[in-house]
């Protein structure tokens, strides 16, 4: 290299293409692939390192085999974390992510973003629909991922579960099954009606039956993160308090001391978990009640174990649609929420209280695992404007958490309140004619 | 009859309808639930550091806080000062 006579040319020190030019997004190619020869093509489109490779190669036929017999007869044991063969009764658990994979330790050493496989971006031109070749009889067997992730061959029986996670980002990592049984979720979701009667639409009341229950196993990131935060703002400190004028112009006074508050805080924080969906996601209550569904968080994710399609049986799935860059901004917003919440012990001396003016965070690494989580969700369509409402009762499949939004009758509500009304102003208009 | 004779009692109607009216819809739709992931979530905090400076001071107002209080509403973000990390 020392007889190099024309050096390489250097890259801008300022604008496109420099280091003070917006980053790319992850992910995101300058140059269209296609168009390039054959082995840079390749080269461009191999799949990114992964830091952690969830997936399991023994099932990456689709076909869930029990040790001990061999069938694909599997279904999961109701109330249990187990997996049990229908045909010789043998009963195993599958492993749980958290040792299998290192899940919880380091935090304070994560550094950059690490992604577990399954929570690799989702391939934009992937079917929904996945089909298996059947070992035992030839048949192609076809799988839905919208909805489902198993299905049966309709020739020799066999059962197919999704587990292939290069698919198309359709397979998570890790799944959490159910524990909390059917009948124990309708009886819990009567009770929270039960409670919420007089009010109620009657056309709901009449409709109402618990027994429609569906588990559905929804999208999740769950992430671990190791952040630094520096909040800044005024505080006010009460150094007087007296009254001037007297009787009825008689007035409180405040005299106080104003500082200048600066806070830093190092963090982790240990599966937090984010809606993948971008339906779920939305919180907005003016248009959704998936709000409903936010509120039976968390859950004891700890617990969940590698991803086997075959937790999945009787269950319907829904299908997550958000990458780990279209959720950072979450994640980041919630990080800052955390680091507020940090601080408030520390700034208890401003009796007059704080008004914090200026955040920062500094993200030094997170962990993103993708997670199927189980709820139990009963729905209401209320018909209205804009295509009504849809209210959901939802019972957490782990702990039994339940939350729900029941619709009202608005005119009887307001009847209510008005009568109500109506009486405190009787009251009132008679101290103040007793006092005139 | 002074003007504190008592005719604020005369608001005691529709705030309390409006109460009540907004208790119970909360009740029964929840609007205002969301996962409390502040509270909910396992934290790992190192002591929190800082610097406290008086810079002003104030005589004879009447508001008895702050203005513009947002110490314990977390999720109100403020102006956010850029990382030079990236
Ligand atoms: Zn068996
Ligand atoms: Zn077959």
């Amino acid at each position: 290299m020392s007889d190099q006579k024309t050096p390489a040319p250097t890259a801008p020190v300022t604008g496109p293409g420099s280091p003070q030019d917006v980053p790319p997004v992850p992910g995101s190619l300058p140059i269209d692939p296609a168009t390039r020869p054959e082995p840079i093509r390749d080269e461009l489109l191999a799949p990114d390192p992964v830091a952690i490779d969830t997936a399991a190669a023994e099932l990456k036929d689709g076909l869930n085999r029990c040790p001990k017999c061999g069938a694909t007869e599997i279904r999961p044991k109701p109330g249990t974390d187990l997996l049990v063969c229908l045909y010789c009764r043998n009963e195993w658990d599958g492993a749980r992510v958290e040792e299998a994979f290192g899940f919880g330790e380091g935090l304070d050493q994560l550094r950059g973003t690490v992604i577990a496989s399954g929570a690799r971006d989702i391939a934009a031109d992937a079917a929904s629909l996945m089909t298996f070749k059947c070992t035992a009889c030839g048949a192609e067997v076809t799988v839905n991922t919208e909805n489902a992730m198993t299905a049966r061959c309709h020739w020799c029986r066999h059962v197919f579960g999704v587990n292939e996670q290069i698919a198309n980002g359709a397979v998570p990592d890790a799944v959490l099954p159910f524990h909390i049984k059917k009948d124990d979720a309708v009886a819990r979701i009567r009770q929270f009606v039960d409670k919420r009667r007089l009010f109620a639409l009657k056309a709901f009341k009449e409709q109402f039956t618990p027994e429609n229950v569906v588990g559905v196993y929804l999208p999740y990131m769950i992430v671990d993160g190791n952040a630094s935060a520096d909040v800044a703002g005024k505080g006010e400190i009460k150094t007087r308090e007296y009254t001037r004028g007297t009787g009825n112009d008689k007035k409180t006074y405040y005299d106080a001391d104003i500082y200048q508050v600066d806070r830093h805080v190092d963090f982790t924080v240990d599966d937090l978990p984010l809606e993948s969906s971008t339906e779920r996601g939305n919180l907005d209550t003016r248009v959704n009640t998936n709000n409903i569904i936010n509120t039976i968080l968390p859950f004891d994710t700890k617990n969940a174990v590698k991803w086997n399609a075959s937790y999945l049986m009787g269950f319907t799935s829904e299908k997550r649609n958000q990458d780990v860059e279209h959720l950072r901004p979450r994640l980041e917003d919630q990080l800052l929420s955390i680091a507020r919440a940090q601080v408030e012990s520390s700034v208890r001396r401003y009796d007059r209280g704080v008004r914090w003016e200026q955040e920062r965070l500094d993200v030094h690494g997170t962990r993103w695992v993708s997670m199927y989580l189980p709820v139990w969700l009963y729905s209401y369509h209320q018909p209205g404007r804009n295509g009504g409402l849809l209210h959901y009762i939802a019972v957490n499949g782990r702990t039994g958490e339940t939350m729900g939004s029941v619709p009202v009758q608005q005119w009887k509500l307001l009847m209510a309140a008005l009568t109500v009304g109506t009486v405190l102003e009787g009251i009132a208009l008679w101290i103040v004619a007793a006092s005139s | 009859m002074s003007d504190d004779s008592g005719l604020w009692l005369l608001a005691l109607g529709p705030a309390g309808a409006t109460a009540l009216y907004w208790a119970l819809y909360r009740y029964y739709r929840n609007t205002d639930k969301s996962h409390a992931f502040e509270r909910e979530t396992a934290v790992e905090a190192q002591p929190v550091t800082g610097s406290d400076g008086k810079v002003d001071e104030i005589k004879g107002t009447r508001a008895s806080r702050i203005s513009g209080e947002n110490g314990g509403a977390y999720r109100m973000r403020v102006q956010r000062t850029p990382t030079d990390d990236g």
